[in-house]
């Protein structure tokens, strides 16, 4: 059965991933501009053998037909093109770029459970009394407050003022990265064994990831306190409770697993949106993720990384949502046999 | 640096069951002592790197890192634009009419990797950039670099190039080991746009004389150059120079905190908040930039634009007072098309004055208040400065004589698709000098690049034309310094371009570097530093 439901996702797989090319590549050449002027230079412009060799040197010379089918052979044989702006394949740039988000969300997204979690439940339990209006003001402030002004605050706060924290980059100045084999610093320095630059990359990660989690601790913290009041009011709670089970016993067996299934819906397209890149926080702290990726690729008309980053954002909302498909089945048997 | 700061705010946040108190790194590893240097340089910068490879590099970033990696034949010393000094020629000599330069090489010179220089190597570097057919080609178009044996080189061209002197010293035009190169894939044939293969190369390592080598490159979060330990002259002052990409306002935080010894991008507000701060030095200079309006001169485009009347209303309606007021402190008027910074410039009071009620009987002229558009670009900015509130001042002060701008901005990459075409009314934008002559401002004349955007084609004006060809062909700087003078009081005249201001540009430095001027022609000169 999950084999059945594997191949109709692989097959679905296919033809989205077919769709965001045809749609991004579309898009992108009906867009009026043209990628030549975005990347030459003035005098260049005006040189017709320069701007020739510019639009040979990247495929901008055919027939739109056969740009896109061009594309299509390419991306078959895993070949995304040369980036305009970087000049190196775009699968090597996502491949540097992607992780960088990753991890960026990963240690968001484990804050957010921790906290959004645990705030929700405290919430629930505590309904109507000072704490649970408490957090109702912070996780409304959460998702309500716009990151990019939270990430000026923090730098300001915690990199300027207190000296907590770096304000840019993934390491020190000059540091060298740990040899590769995730692309998330702090995994490979583990791996490694290099405390010092796990230590380095560690706390460059902290103050952007914590700005991202602002917004889904608030989101978590909500949907965990209306999901929890709701389990807590059936009948095998209640039973519980007459069983006379101590509450955290009741939370942790009942209540935590009858709420989990939409808490896990949350967390899943919260991960693959912060995945996916923050725009503005990642360019804030000088964090080179997909978000700074993309915005550099936008602004260029840098034609093979826009493909490649829409492609690498639709797959990574594919694949959460496969896993996200799978644990339900997990958590709930119901569904698995469903 | 705040390291120890650091370590302790982190290690409480971390404090527990991680006890990362042993996790930290050396601080920022610059290992700065007391009255020192410190041994690594933090240089804070807005990226747009694409490139270690000369040939292929024409960006602020890529000449920032050109110039610490490769040597030129020519250069400038100190931020002085007037006068050109050796560099790995010793000497040249120059034929009358600016057709032949002879380049004499300095003997011993040694790249990086120890190998000789030779006259070879010279004309290798200079063909590449040529057949490359990139953005820095333009710059020796028509040129024919030959060895007269390996010590001397020649440089010719059919047409008089007086201004071939201060092209020289651009970065892009840099002189790498051929040898080195080519065995990487490099060539300086005419096919080269199609067949050289060494750029992944040129960003893995340099090949080149300068000061510095390349260690690390990344044209998305740093790049870090090494002392050449090798290097002929006097030793670099830093071990190493970071060079990172961070955006404006983090800047301003980071030189201020310690995190970075200097800010390069800006903005004039962000600048007013470190003034007076006595651990910072603060370079304040106008910037070499000309932000300019103009009013196009095609009548398919606009019947009204197009009419000396309009023009005229443009020329002494603008607000420029009220223009400098949002450029920045050092921001000053430039007062023709070409900046103070180059010689043949205007002086101030030679500038276009607003005169209202001039302005405004010409508005009478065409009968009565018009409305045209103005585009520009709305999500690009230079010396942080973007062009949506110079757009609404100028908006603002034309519309008090009865010009009504109608504003359209738009992505860079669209309007500079119609400003190329040549199909804005009016356009907003800027300049940046392509090389430190007042030549490269030619360009703004009838038929030239930026004139036919503004549909001012050859034959508009045909005093402003003559004057153009004979400067062309001038090869004396003094005469040459007349002749561009005359060039812009008949632009001022005549013209369908209306100079706005020079922003200001600025090089915020930690004081325990020293002041760091702003370079009118490399923005920042990292081998002059420290020195």
């Amino acid at each position: 059965m999950l084999l059945r439901f594997l191949s109709r996702r692989v097959v679905a797989t296919v033809v989205l991933a077919f769709g965001v090319v045809l749609a991004s590549f579309v898009l992108t050449n009906v867009v009026p501009g043209d990628p030549a002027a975005a990347n030459l230079g003035q005098q260049a412009l005006e040189d017709p053998e320069v701007v020739a060799a510019w639009r040979a040197a990247n495929g901008l010379d055919q027939p739109l037909v056969v740009q896109f089918g061009n594309y299509l052979v390419n991306l078959v044989q895993g070949d995304l093109g040369v980036s305009q702006q970087s000049r190196r394949p775009v699968l090597t740039d996502l491949g540097e770029f992607g992780p960088a988000s990753a991890e960026l969300a990963l240690v968001a997204v484990v804050v957010s459970l921790v906290v959004g979690i645990g705030c929700g439940t405290w919430a629930a339990l505590r309904r109507d009394r000072p704490v649970d209006q408490l957090f109702r003001v912070l996780s409304l402030g959460g998702v309500s407050v716009p990151l990019f002004w939270l990430a000026l605050i923090a730098v300001y706060v915690f990199s300027f003022q207190l000296g907590w924290f770096p304000s840019a980059g993934r390491l020190d100045p000059g540091e060298a990265p740990p040899p590769k084999v995730t692309g998330m610093y702090t995994v490979d320095a583990l791996l490694a064994g290099d405390l010092a630059t796990f230590g380095s990359a560690l706390e460059h990660v902290i103050l952007p990831a914590l700005v991202l989690a602002a917004f889904t601790v608030g989101l978590l913290t909500r949907f965990v306190r209306s999901s929890v009041l709701e389990v807590l009011g059936n009948d095998y709670v209640r039973a519980a409770h007459a069983k006379g089970l101590p509450l955290s016993l009741i939370v942790r067996r009942h209540v935590m697993r009858g709420a989990l299934i939409p808490i896990i819906t949350v967390v899943g397209t919260a991960f693959a949106s912060l995945l996916a890149g923050t725009v503005l926080v990642e360019r804030i702290f000088s964090w080179p993720g997909i978000g700074s990726y993309a915005f550099r690729s936008a602004t260029t008309l840098d034609l093979p990384a826009i493909m490649g980053v829409s492609l690498f954002v639709a797959f990574v909302y594919i694949l959460v949502n496969l896993v996200v498909d799978v644990l339900y089945g997990f958590i709930d048997p119901r569904i698995r046999t469903a | 640096m705040s390291g120890p700061r650091r370590r302790v705010g982190f290690a409480a946040l971390c404090a527990g069951a991680l006890a990362l108190t042993a996790c930290g790194g050396d601080a920022e590893g610059t290992g700065a002592t007391a009255g020192d240097l410190p041994e690594t340089l933090v240089v804070d910068k807005a990226f747009d790197l694409k490139t270690a490879d000369p040939g292929r590099q024409f960006e602020v970033a890529g000449t920032i890192v050109g110039r610490a990696l490769y040597e030129t034949l020519v250069t400038f010393e100190d931020g002085d634009l007037s006068e050109v000094a050796p560099a790995l020629a010793t000497e040249w000599t120059v034929n009358d009419d600016a057709t032949e330069y002879t380049f004499t090489l300095e003997e011993g010179v040694t790249f990086a990797d120890g190998s000789p220089l030779d006259s070879d190597d010279v004309v290798f570097s200079i063909n590449r950039v040529k057949n490359l057919k990139g953005n820095g080609s333009f710059l020796v178009e028509g040129i024919t670099a030959e060895a007269d044996g390996p010590g001397t080189v020649v440089l010719r061209s059919e047409q008089p190039n007086p201004q071939l002197l201060r092209i020289l010293p651009r970065p892009s035009l840099g002189i790498l080991n051929a040898d080195a190169v080519r065995e990487n894939g490099g060539t300086d044939a005419p096919d080269a746009a199609e067949t050289d293969t060494a750029e992944e190369f040129l960003n893995s390592q340099s090949v080149g004389t300068g000061p510095y080598v390349l260690d690390q490159f990344s044209t998305s979060t740093e790049t870090v150059l090494a002392a050449n330990p090798d290097y002929r002259g006097e030793a670099p002052p830093f071990q190493r120079i970071v060079l990172r990409n961070v955006e404006g306002p983090t800047q301003a935080m980071n030189v201020q905190s310690g995190q970075s010894h200097i800010a390069l991008d800006l903005a004039s507000e962000q600048l007013a908040g470190l003034r007076g701060d006595p651990n910072l030095l603060i370079d304040e200079v106008a910037s070499p930039n000309i932000w300019f309006t103009f009013a196009n001169a095609d009548p398919a485009v606009s019947e009204i634009t197009s009419s000396p009347d309009f023009r005229e209303a443009v020329r002494y309606g603008i607000d420029y007072d009220g223009l400098l007021e949002i450029a920045g402190d050092g921001a000053v008027r430039v007062p023709g098309i070409i900046p103070n910074v180059f010689f043949g410039a205007l002086d101030q009071d030679q500038a276009p004055q607003r005169d209202v009620e001039r302005a405004k009987a010409a508005v009478e002229r065409l009968g009565g208040p018009v409305t045209v558009e103005l585009e520009y670009p709305s999500d690009f900015s230079a010396n942080g400065l973007s062009f949506g509130p110079v757009a609404e001042r100028l908006q603002a002060g034309l519309a008090e004589v009865g010009v009504n701008l109608e504003l359209k901005p738009g992505p860079i990459a669209t309007t500079l698709e119609t400003y190329r075409n040549g199909q804005e009314q009016m356009g907003l934008w800027l300049w940046a000098p392509d090389y430190p002559d007042p030549a490269d401002y030619l360009a703004f004349g009838p038929g030239e690049l930026v004139g036919k955007r503004a549909g001012w084609q050859a034959g508009a004006a045909p005093e402003i034309e003559r004057v153009m060809a004979e400067v062309a062909g001038e090869s004396d700087d003094e005469r040459r310094a007349v002749l561009f003078e005359e060039f812009q009081q008949l632009m001022n005249e005549e013209g369908v371009m209306f100079p706005v201001f020079q922003p200001t540009a600025a090089v915020v430095a930690s004081a325990d570097i020293g002041a760091v001027p702003f370079h009118p022609a490399w923005t920042l000169d990292l081998t002059a530093i420290g020195r």
